[in-house]
């Protein structure tokens, strides 16, 4: 797939050299995908965010930089039990979030209570923050309260916080990563709690296609693992796959058929405990909606509907159904705002 | 207790009888009810299939037709607009 087809001599000069792809610039490639989103145009078509019941989402921008956010839930949840049986309890509850968005000046942050470990560390790395910093907080009223924060230190530099709080004991986690850009190369430093750590590296070998790894310690469970990625993307399809030592391997293919319209295909196989999943999905973007409709190798077929209402009103519907398990959600939802 | 006692029975019961007792007979009605079990499995698991099928298509393909359906008016509606408000520079769109 790599070889590429001279352009014939009769064609204007301007389209030959837009379309001249002969000799590769190793010098110059382009900077590849960061490594958690290897997956990412097949996670976007395959994976949308279904729920069962009613969701209400309601955006409100104050300002350039700072924005509120709404969010009604309620229907059954899944609670994890030990029989076959899945049990649903319904639930309701209201999300506050806010947003802030800076992209240039340096600002001192005052509400610290946000992450409650490593307070300190964050006042200091976030005073000396001289670009785009942005936060994100969510609150529930379950008590959980998550928080996620994203620093430019440099141009190339990026540092990046997650915390999730929560009232039960040891169920709070928080999470640093590190990220640094290089020309044609991404690395980034995991630093969690409970011993994690975690390290990974990508580069890309020629114009279309990039190859990655990655190197994980979890200290409480007291696992390692590592693991390979590779990318192969053109304009028209992007093909990747990743393994890992703890026995997962997934790979991935999407197509885009038109411009309106991609196909997606994936499959995940565990060799630890010979478990395999396969799927596929279309993904069609029309000026009105977004539909992205989904069958699975476990009788699970699934499809996400967002239309557009009016401007800023999005109506969205989200339908799954599991043949295997006879465990039906459907769900229907409104988001307001940007 | 009539099969046993076919041999003191009159002329009539014993022919029924001879009848309804014979192999042939026997393996006829065999096949009969296997083929009604059959029948019966077959129509419940196609009703099964037809079922999963059903469902799936209304899921999957029900709301896809809609929305093609819904841009395809969309787009006839703007290219009417883009005629009737005459703008004639605009090419209309190759699909």
């Amino acid at each position: 797939m790599a070889t590429h087809v001279p352009p014939p001599a009769t064609t204007s000069p301007v389209a030959a050299e837009a379309i001249k792809p002969e000799k590769v610039d190793y010098m110059n490639l382009p900077c590849p995908i960061p490594y958690e989103e290897i997956h990412r145009e097949a996670m976007m078509s395959l994976k949308p965010e279904h729920f069962e019941g009613m969701r209400v989402d309601f955006t409100k921008v104050l300002n350039q930089r700072f924005s509120l956010s709404h969010s009604i839930v309620m229907g059954p949840t899944e609670v994890p039990s030990q029989s076959a049986e899945t049990i649903k309890i319904p639930t309701s509850n209201y999300e506050f979030g806010a947003n802030f968005i800076d992209p240039k000046v340096c600002y001192l942050i005052i509400d610290t209570i946000l992450i409650k470990f490593l307070a300190i560390i964050l006042i200091v790395i976030v005073i000396f923050c001289l670009s785009k910093v942005m936060l994100f907080g969510r609150i529930l009223t379950d008590g959980r309260l998550s928080a996620r924060l994203k620093c430019d230190l440099s141009e190339n530099f990026t540092m990046k916080a997650n915390a999730q709080l929560t009232n039960e004991p040891h169920m709070s986690h928080g999470m640093f990563n590190f990220d640094y850009k290089g020309t044609d190369y991404r690395t980034q430093l995991q630093l969690g709690n409970g011993g994690l750590l975690g390290a990974n590296y990508i580069q890309s070998v020629t114009p279309h296609l990039s190859l990655g790894g990655e190197v994980f310690w979890a200290g409480q469970h007291r696992k390692s693992s590592l693991g390979y990625a590779a990318r192969y993307n053109t304009d028209n399809m992007v093909a990747s796959g990743q393994i890992a030592s703890t026995g997962m391997v997934a790979l991935s293919y999407v197509q885009k058929v038109s411009e309106k319209v991609s196909l997606a295909t994936d499959m995940m196989y565990n060799y630890m405990s010979r478990d395999v999943t396969a799927s596929f999905g279309y993904d069609y973007i029309l000026r009105q909606c977004r539909l992205r409709g989904k069958i699975d190798s476990n009788g699970c077929t699934s499809a996400f509907l967002e239309e557009r209402l009016n401007m800023g009103l999005n109506f969205i519907l989200s339908a799954e159904i599991d043949h295997k398990k006879k465990d039906y959600k459907f769900g229907f939802g409104l988001t307001v705002g940007e | 207790m009539a099969a046993k006692k076919s041999s003191s029975e009159g002329v009539l019961s014993r022919a029924s009888s001879t009848i309804s007792e014979s192999p042939i007979v026997y393996k006829g009605k065999q096949v009969a009810s296997d083929a009604g079990f059959v029948a019966k499995k077959l129509l419940k698991s196609t009703g099964k299939a037809a079922w999963i099928a059903g469902t799936t298509f209304l899921i999957l393909v029900v709301p896809l037709i809609i929305e093609m359906d819904r841009e395809a008016q969309f787009t006839e509606l703007e290219l009417q607009q883009a005629s009737l408000l005459g703008t004639p520079a605009v090419a209309a769109p190759q699909k």
